[in-house]
């Protein structure tokens, strides 16, 4: 357990370095030292390192921050969402896509904002984000069900993949019908954490934390699962009973996590891999390895999108994909021998 | 004491096995024979209750369909085959899944010392022990075969079902295998029911022996009444006493 502990450390220290370089660098440049200065002056009313320049107290606590760590949230949320289905699935290559989650909190999204729903307020986009991706998920499982008692991967996977389909064509409709919200749509489409306040990280931290943690009590049934399912079955593990639960957390965690900062690609299918090279594949440890390093990795995205074209700011889930796409081909191919296919 | 009572079961709309009964009696090894396709592992996945059927199945006079999962896990476990694997897990971790169904209960699912010592006894004992740290997907098909039937033993059931555990295996291994299994049922007063296509296998193995034919009980009893000419000539449509006698005639002659 030792060396578990040492990469547990060094993973936390480069995520609060990450943290700190991402709420520093942008238009205007905040040194870690004037950082500490003001958590320290304004959060402990302390003022032992001296008085921080109150522009930058603004900057950094009312616009970095709750931007940085909302990302670092929707980071961990999605990542671990991917551990879950690539549990449940028993296919390392497996993401919330597969199950149709993310499509179908986007329609849900998108319904929001062609309307103009807001009776929520804030909670309106995470509230029809994370009913519609359940509901995908509960209607692609029932109709897998249905056609399959035992709920066999591939079943789930086709209709997961059907109805994610069927998802973004109603998203087209949508946008067909309604070109005034449609670049909207569109932008939210691609993912962004831009104008966020600290409402949204606040709102999304106990869905975050509740979810995790909850999963994590099914870490051993999640390493059993992946042997298969006759198995685990044999092994004592109440199969369809934890499918439906861990499906039901990822729902939740991609839904809401999707309604907030629109739909992101590729982390949940890169972060669980990059975490199971690194941790082995228990899940006791995977899940949250995976949460950290989907939270810096989404946090070094979200930098990249804001400050490599700026003032332009690219869509970050474009930016996940272009780094996350080739970077896990490499890893894929370099250790496909590690898999017995 | 395990019975099954007119099981039928099967898969979509074929029915593989047809108003099966008989009884299995505690500490006592059963080998199921039979051509290829007649049922075997669909039987065996019906003790182990991993697929749907109909009729009754008592363990210990209890049904089987009334006991819970993780109960049932520590009466009967299942060794079958495991083609695909995608996460590398240690051979020590695969093989400590195996005490899910008798662990404590504690938080975030952790497994004890006594289990970590199970693991240890039964790893040694199948020569894994010191490749322990070793990815399972590095292993070959037959050293995988044993972290499997270390992890079925390590669950501690009173039945152990193996579905053709000597698959893999050169005949020196399988025969070890064989015997070991044998000894370890008897050292801990375990039943054994295994689907075994050599019939020499199945004979060292058991003190009876279940011959399936298209779904249906062909014969059940001691080796010398099953494997009865006229009978295994009907199942196998060839002589399967006379092709024994000239192979050892072959062998003598060596």
């Amino acid at each position: 357990m030792g060396k578990t502990k040492t990469k547990f450390a060094i993973l936390i220290l480069i995520s609060l370095v990450v943290l700190i370089l991402s709420v520093g660098i942008g238009s205007v440049m905040i040194s870690p030292v004037e950082i500490f200065k003001i958590i320290l002056y304004k959060i402990f009313n302390i003022d032992a390192l001296g008085i921080p320049l109150e522009s930058n107290v603004v900057i950094l606590l009312k616009v970095r921050l709750p931007r940085v760590l909302l990302a670092f949230i929707v980071g961990s949320m999605l990542s671990v969402s991917g551990v879950i289905s690539q549990s449940v699935l028993r296919n390392p290559l497996a993401s919330s896509y597969t199950l149709g989650i993310s499509s179908g909190a986007a329609v849900g999204a998108s319904i929001a904002i062609l309307f103009g729903f807001n009776f929520l307020g804030l909670m309106t986009l995470p509230f029809f984000g994370l009913s519609f991706g359940m509901l995908t998920v509960f209607c692609a499982v029932m109709l897998a069900s249905k056609l399959d008692k035992n709920m066999g991967n591939i079943t789930i996977i086709l209709t997961g993949m059907a109805f994610s389909m069927f998802a973004n064509a109603i998203i087209a409709f949508i946008m067909a019908f309604a070109s005034e919200t449609a670049q909207q749509i569109t932008f939210w489409q691609l993912g962004s954490f831009s104008l966020k306040d600290w409402s949204h990280p606040l709102i999304l931290l106990p869905i975050a934390l509740l979810g995790i943690i909850f999963v994590s009590f099914l870490s051993t049934e999640m390493d059993i699962m992946t042997f298969g399912e006759e198995h685990s079955k044999a092994s004592g593990v109440n199969v369809l009973k934890i499918k439906w639960l861990l499906l039901a957390v990822g729902a939740i965690l991609t839904g809401s996590a999707v309604s907030m900062a629109g739909v992101i690609g590729f982390i949940d299918l890169f972060t669980p891999h990059i975490a199971r090279r690194v941790f082995g594949s228990k899940h006791k440890l995977v899940i949250p390895a995976s949460a950290i390093m989907g939270g810096v990795f989404m946090t070094l995205c979200d930098l990249i999108a804001r400050t490599l074209t700026a003032p332009i700011e690219l869509p970050v889930g474009a930016v996940t994909s272009v780094i996350g796409a080739p970077f896990f081909i490499y890893l894929y191919f370099k250790g496909r021998n590690g898999y017995k296919k | 004491m395990l019975e099954l009572k007119s099981i039928s079961a099967g898969y979509d709309d074929h029915i593989v096995l047809k108003d099966i009964s008989f009884k299995v009696n505690d500490c006592e090894n059963l080998s199921i024979i039979g051509p290829n396709g007649c049922g075997k592992t669909t039987l065996l996945r019906v003790i182990a209750n991993t697929i749907e059927y109909t009729g009754d199945i008592f363990i210990d006079g209890v049904e089987a369909k009334k006991i819970n999962r993780k109960e049932l896990a520590k009466k009967i476990a299942l060794f079958s085959q495991i083609s695909n694997i995608y996460f590398d897990y240690s051979i020590f971790d695969t093989v400590l899944l195996g005490r899910y169904s008798v662990k404590k209960k504690s938080i975030l699912s952790g497994f004890d010392k006594d289990d970590k010592i199970a693991v240890e006894e039964i790893l040694k004992k199948v020569g894994l022990w010191e490749v322990r740290h070793q990815s399972i997907t590095t292993l070959s098909g037959g050293q995988l075969q044993r972290v499997f039937l270390a992890k079925t033993l390590v669950q501690d059931p009173e039945i152990i079902l193996l579905d053709e555990p000597t698959n893999h295996l050169d005949l020196y291994f399988q025969v070890e295998l064989i015997d070991f299994i044998k000894d370890w049922a008897k050292n801990n007063k375990k039943t054994v029911i295994g689907v075994l296509h050599d019939f020499n296998l199945a004979m060292r193995l058991s003190d009876k022996i279940l011959l399936i034919n298209d779904g249906k009980i062909e014969s059940i009893g001691e080796p010398k009444d099953v494997l009865k000419t006229e009978i295994m000539k009907s199942v196998y449509k060839m002589d399967v006493g006379g092709y024994m006698r000239e192979a050892l005639k072959k062998w003598e002659n060596l």
